[in-house]
Parts: structure tokens; sequence; C-alpha cells
């Protein structure tokens, strides 16, 4: 074949054989990177099962909310949370169809204001992502916290990597990461907060180490949620102690004071350890 | 003229209304571009659900660079129209663009999700609360009418 025809050649759709051997390339990789092993975890122990794609899937997801017990409960780790963001993220869900569900399923609007506020934010980010994309890697305004952006270290230290910080609850939340491809939200802030302001690591790296292991990645929800953790887009950094840990997790979650010491703070205590150049009451 | 209705991982279902907006026998697809999932730091697990997504889509699954890609299948099945879901991804929204600028004689409709709120004016992004002071009224509305 000459040059000029196989530049101009159509080119073939992948065969049924080509697509089975892409998608088992893809659970071999999967199965390696965490310690799920593509049942559904779900039958075998109390692990959150595994999210999967496709419409019917999105279906029976979008069937089984309860958004009025969302607006009550969702803060906490084993709240009526609807695991709907992959659906959403990828367009299998329209934001239009969830909050449409939602409204036929109360007699009042207000009933499921809370849930459908959450969507609201999707859509307020993506429209910050249109607007203005340069935002989405670049600090839109500057840390509030003491600290220039230069002082924030650029990488991911390997034992955050490792889910072997000494931190057991954060390390808990890293493994849940790598396993479902999953975390609550409150998961999601505790660990972004720990990154930045314990460990004084730039936003950067944590929203993009977040990015490859979400199955809900979207670069503006996620990375303006950095920004607001690390008070890059908010007016004060996001942090957190022990006891909100505590108060927000269930049994599986480790919040016993002696594995989880840096933590274990009053709020105007870890003000002062964590941002030192801050007048008190500014944390 | 044929039609070639390019699928994005921001928009895998058939209710999208680049559906409505395209010829019945238009054909579907979706390019497996490793480059921009690896640019955009599309993880593994990411990656299998979309793949499983594909499974229930009725589309043709093509693996390469989309910009390189999509003008050939223009050109070898004389397509004179190409629909796109919008997508705020910059990424996609170059590729988008650099097959339009290759290809000047293509119709590249680019089109939108259905809207959640019906806003007049671009809200205030500055933060969040200024736009859902705008968006509460019609967000709590059924089609955000």
């Amino acid at each position: 074949m000459n040059e000029r025809t196989s530049s101009w050649s159509a080119p073939l759709p992948l065969s049924v054989d080509d697509r089975k051997a892409l998608r088992s390339t893809l659970e071999a990789r999967v199965a390696a990177d965490g310690t799920d092993d593509g049942t559904e975890a779900g039958d075998r122990d109390d692990r959150p099962r595994r999210i999967r794609g496709g419409a019917a899937a999105a279906r029976a997801a979008l069937a089984a909310i309860d958004p009025v017990a969302y607006g009550a409960s969702r803060n906490h780790l084993d709240g009526a949370v609807t695991r709907l963001s992959p659906y959403i993220r990828h367009g299998i869900l329209s934001l239009n169809e969830v909050r449409n569900h939602a409204l036929g399923v109360v007699a009042q609007p207000r009933q499921v204001e809370k849930f459908i506020q959450e969507l609201a934010w999707r859509d307020y980010w993506q429209r910050i992502y249109i607007a203005y994309p340069d935002r989405i890697w670049h600090d839109v305004e500057p840390y509030k916290t003491g600290f220039d952006a230069s002082d924030y270290e650029s990488s991911l230290p390997e034992d955050i990597i490792a889910a072997r910080t000494g931190v057991v609850c954060i390390d808990q939340f890293i493994a849940t990461l790598y396993d479902t491809g999953y975390l609550h939200n409150h998961a999601r802030m505790y660990l972004a907060s720990y990154v930045v302001h314990w460990r004084r690591v730039a936003w950067q790296a944590g929203a993009a180490w977040f990015l490859e292991h979400l199955l809900d990645a979207d670069p503006a929800s996620n990375n303006l949620s950095w920004q607001w953790i690390a008070s890059t887009f908010s007016k004060k950094p996001y942090i957190f102690n022990l006891d909100n840990v505590a108060k927000y997790t269930g049994h599986d979650v480790n919040t016993r004071m002696a594995d989880n010491r840096v933590l274990a703070h009053s709020y105007e205590r870890l003000g002062e350890l964590l941002f030192p150049n801050l007048e008190p009451g500014h944390g | 003229m044929a039609e070639l209705i390019w699928l994005h991982e921001g928009a895998l279902r058939r209710t999208h209304p680049v559906f409505a907006a395209a010829n019945a026998d238009a054909a579907v697809i979706f390019v497996w571009d490793r480059m921009r999932f690896k640019a955009g730091h599309m993880g593994v697990r990411r990656q299998l659900f979309i793949h499983e997504t594909l499974a229930e889509l009725d589309l043709d699954l093509f693996e390469g660079d989309a910009v390189e890609l999509i003008p050939r299948l223009i050109t070898a099945r004389r397509a004179d129209r190409l629909l796109v879901p919008a997508s705020p991804d910059p990424a996609i929204r170059a590729q988008i663009a650099a097959i339009g600028t290759a290809m000047p004689d293509l119709t590249v409709d680019v089109v939108d999700e259905v809207p959640f709120v019906t806003i007049e004016a671009e809200p205030d992004l500055g933060r969040f609360f200024r736009y859902w002071n705008k968006a509460r009224k019609s967000a709590l509305r059924a089609n955000g009418l």
C-alpha cells in the first residue's frame, strides 16, 4: 500500500474482538490498580458497590435516589447520597432529567431544594469552565493562608500517593478513592484540606490526582472545589478537625485520637499550627 | 449527503439533542483518543466506565487522534455535516475547531445540552450564591422553564 492510499483509506472501527480486548485490558488494569477484583463488592462485604457505566445502570441509580432524605443527611458519609455524579459527568443523565425526576417524587419543589441546589453547583462550575477556562488550573485569587503560591510543593508526596501518611482516617479515604473511584463529598474535602493545608502541597497537584482516580472527574467541579478548599476561590481556607470527621463518618472510619494525632486539635489551635503567618482568628 | 455524529465522553446518551438535530440515518462514532484521555488525567477506572457505557450505545468505536481520524472518515463517507455535542473542555473544543479549519467545506454544528436553568442575562459567576440567586426560581421548575 503506498503512502497516499494509506493516508486516505477509510479508518475502520474497532471489531467486536478489538472492543473485547480493550475491555479486558482495562479490567485487568483496574484490578491491578486497587483492591477491587471486578466483582460486586456489595455482595461480599460492606465496601461500596462498584459504580458501573451504561444507561441501564444510570436509570437504576436515578430510580433509587431519595432526594428528600438527601437534604437532611447528605453531609454524612452514610447519608442518602445518590452517586449519580459519574452518570451526570458523562452526559448519560442530564441535569434537567435528574431535576425533573426529583420534582416528580414530591408535592412541593422546596422538599428537594437542597438536592436541586447541588445539581446547580455543577451547572455553575460548567459555566465558569466555558467563560473562564484559564481558571481551571490557575489560582483564581491569591491564597489567604499567609503563604504565597510558591510556598506550596508542586507535586504530591509519595506517602500520600501510597496511602501511608500515618493519619489513619486519611489513609482510609485514599484507599477508598483507589478501590472505588468514588468518594463522598465530605471525604473529598477532608483529603483536599489535608493535602493543601497540613502538607502544604499546591492544590493543582491534588486536583490532578483526583482527576486520575475519580469516576466523576470533571476539571471544573474538581479543580474549582480544590481552589475553594485552598482559599484561592474562597474567603478563607477550609480546615477540619478530628471531631468533625467523627461527627460525619460511621464506624468504618478510624477516628481514634492516637491514630490521627495531627487532626486532633481545636480549630483555634489548628489555625495557629497551619497558618502561623495569619493573625489569630483568620484561619 | 451524509452526516456524522461525533459523541465524546461528556455526552454519552442517545437522548442528547445532537440526535434530534441530525438526520435519522446519521452515522454515530466515538473516538478512543488516548492522547486526549492522557492529557485530561483520565484514569483507567473512568476509561472502563466509559467503555461500559459505549457498549450500550449503537455506535462505531474508533481509536486514534480525533483531529486526524475524523476528516478521513468524513472524506471516505462523503459526509458534508459533522454534529458534535457542545463541550466546555478546551481540548475537545480545540479539536472541533481544528477539524473545521482542515475541512472548510464541512458544516460543523455544535449542539447544546438541554439547559438546566433559564436565566435572561449571564449571571455573576464570582461566587455560587450570586449565581444561585438568579437561577433558583428556574431551577425549581420542571425543564427549568
